[in-house]
């Protein structure tokens, strides 16, 4: 219970916006790596950054520890749910990833050994949120699986929150076994491979709920780096179709950020509403 | 003697008038955005010298110290330095919608402003959405009434300013 109220806190100091329209994860969160594309005969490592941050990618808050970094507060019980996974280019799961948490940013070493492509990832499963208005029509929301709500409350919505945040790194020629879905939660394969973009290409993307097509709706939007140096932020929404597929074409190259977000009535979860999953990954498109 | 002594007093006086019989205003919109989520953006107005020297801040609506930074222009200028400059003028964030804001010239100082050319600054930010800065040069002290009027294309809709 003492936990349950942590990550309650935990969760309440990450979605400040309380008061607007409802929306599930409210700040952005993403992992990038030193390099996306290796060409080496030994294997090298790569270190990766994780944040917290609404500025793409310039990082606020630190994202995923081992125990063994900085002492991030509340947050400590996010990064306890956290699975800390890399797949291998034969498609082999490796959940021993050190994080270490700094001040501001998570950092990881990642070593590349094989040729084809690895995806590190932060896995966040399932936590529970209970939405509703007060008694005077306030929009609110509580963490935990039974929050007591106030007297009075209505619209009361029970719902989960899980989320993946990855990237893809490469050691000579891409490969297909650790981007093909594992079947958890909202992930991007399709027929471009994600470490193959360069700038003005059209990139054709699918994405795939819980291993299958997605064919429900989902908002999915591209963020190129560097908004803290911009005065517009670029946001851009791109269409899926009713199988998950879309093209992404960048105009520049650079470091790009992709989220994805949808959502399910819960049917077989008596305790829960509505599930919600969202995708945040890191794309690098080279130039032409 | 006495009246090149006597011309000079009535012209420094006729140059630096006293502004009470002046006031500034400004109509600031907020625009509708529809967007989820939805932050409210961190918005200051402010006067400075035409050399870029801070002079008075009209107006600066926050949330948390955090993001007092973001609003990159007014911070540079005033905010970072001293905040009774501001502490009065200071209130929460504001819902889309049309704003009113006077300035009778009066300083933190409580001296009056010297009469000349001075830009009226307006900067808006939205954590997760875009950053606006407007300006527009003013004359204070010359007895003119005069309108301008701003139109911002993203966080900041139209904004009139007017001196009488």
């Amino acid at each position: 219970m003492l936990m349950v109220n942590n990550v309650t806190k935990t969760l309440l100091f990450l979605v400040l916006n309380l008061v607007v329209a409802f929306n599930v994860a409210s700040h952005e969160r993403f992992m990038v790596p030193s390099h996306t594309l290796l060409s080496v005969v030994d294997s090298k490592k790569v270190t990766l950054i994780a944040s917290i941050s609404n500025a793409i990618f310039h990082p606020d808050m630190p994202l995923g520890d081992s125990n063994t970094g900085a002492d991030v507060g509340d947050l400590a019980d996010l990064f306890k749910l956290l699975k800390h996974q890399v797949i291998n280019p034969k498609g082999d799961v490796n959940q021993n990833v050190r994080w270490q948490a700094f001040s501001r940013l998570s950092v990881a070493d990642v070593e590349i050994k094989d040729t084809g492509t690895y995806r590190i990832s932060l896995v966040q499963p399932d936590v529970a949120m209970t939405t509703f208005k007060k008694a005077d029509g306030t929009p609110w929301r509580l963490f935990g699986t039974k929050p007591s709500l106030p007297a009075g409350a209505t619209d009361v919505v029970r719902r989960t929150t899980s989320s993946r945040v990855e990237t893809f790194v490469t050691l000579n020629a891409p490969s297909k076994a650790a981007v093909n879905p594992t079947g958890q939660g909202l992930e991007l394969a399709g027929e471009t491979h994600p470490n193959d973009l360069f700038a003005l290409e059209a990139a054709q993307f699918q994405l795939f709920f819980n291993g299958k097509p997605l064919t429900i709706p989902a908002k999915v939007k591209v963020i190129k780096a560097g908004t803290r140096h911009r005065n517009n932020r670029n946001e851009q929404a791109l269409s899926i179709d009713d199988e998950g597929k879309f093209t992404f074409i960048a105009q520049q190259a650079g470091f790009y950020f992709l989220a994805a977000e949808t959502k399910v009535e819960a049917i077989d979860e008596p305790n829960v509403d509505v599930k919600h999953f969202s995708l945040y990954l890191s794309l690098e498109v080279f130039p032409q | 003697m006495k009246y090149i002594i006597a011309i000079f007093v009535l012209l420094s006086l006729w140059l630096s008038p006293s502004l009470s019989a002046q006031q500034l205003s400004v109509s600031i919109e907020i625009p509708v955005i529809d967007t989820t989520p939805y932050h409210r953006p961190y918005v200051a107005v402010w006067i400075e010298t035409p050399k870029r020297k801070g002079v008075h801040t009209l107006a600066f609506w926050q949330e948390q110290s955090d993001w007092y930074k973001d609003l990159r222009q007014w911070w540079r200028k005033i905010g970072r330095i001293n905040s009774p400059n501001y502490d009065a003028m200071t209130s929460a964030t504001k819902k889309a919608g049309t704003y009113q804001l006077f300035w009778d010239g009066n300083l933190v100082t409580g001296e009056t402003v010297s009469a000349g050319k001075y830009v009226v600054h307006i900067e808006a930010v939205r954590e997760q959405g875009s950053r606006e800065y407007l300006r527009q040069v003013i004359t204070l002290g010359n007895n003119k009434t005069q309108h301008y009027q701003l139109q911002g294309k993203t966080e900041l809709g139209s904004i009139k300013i007017s001196i009488k």
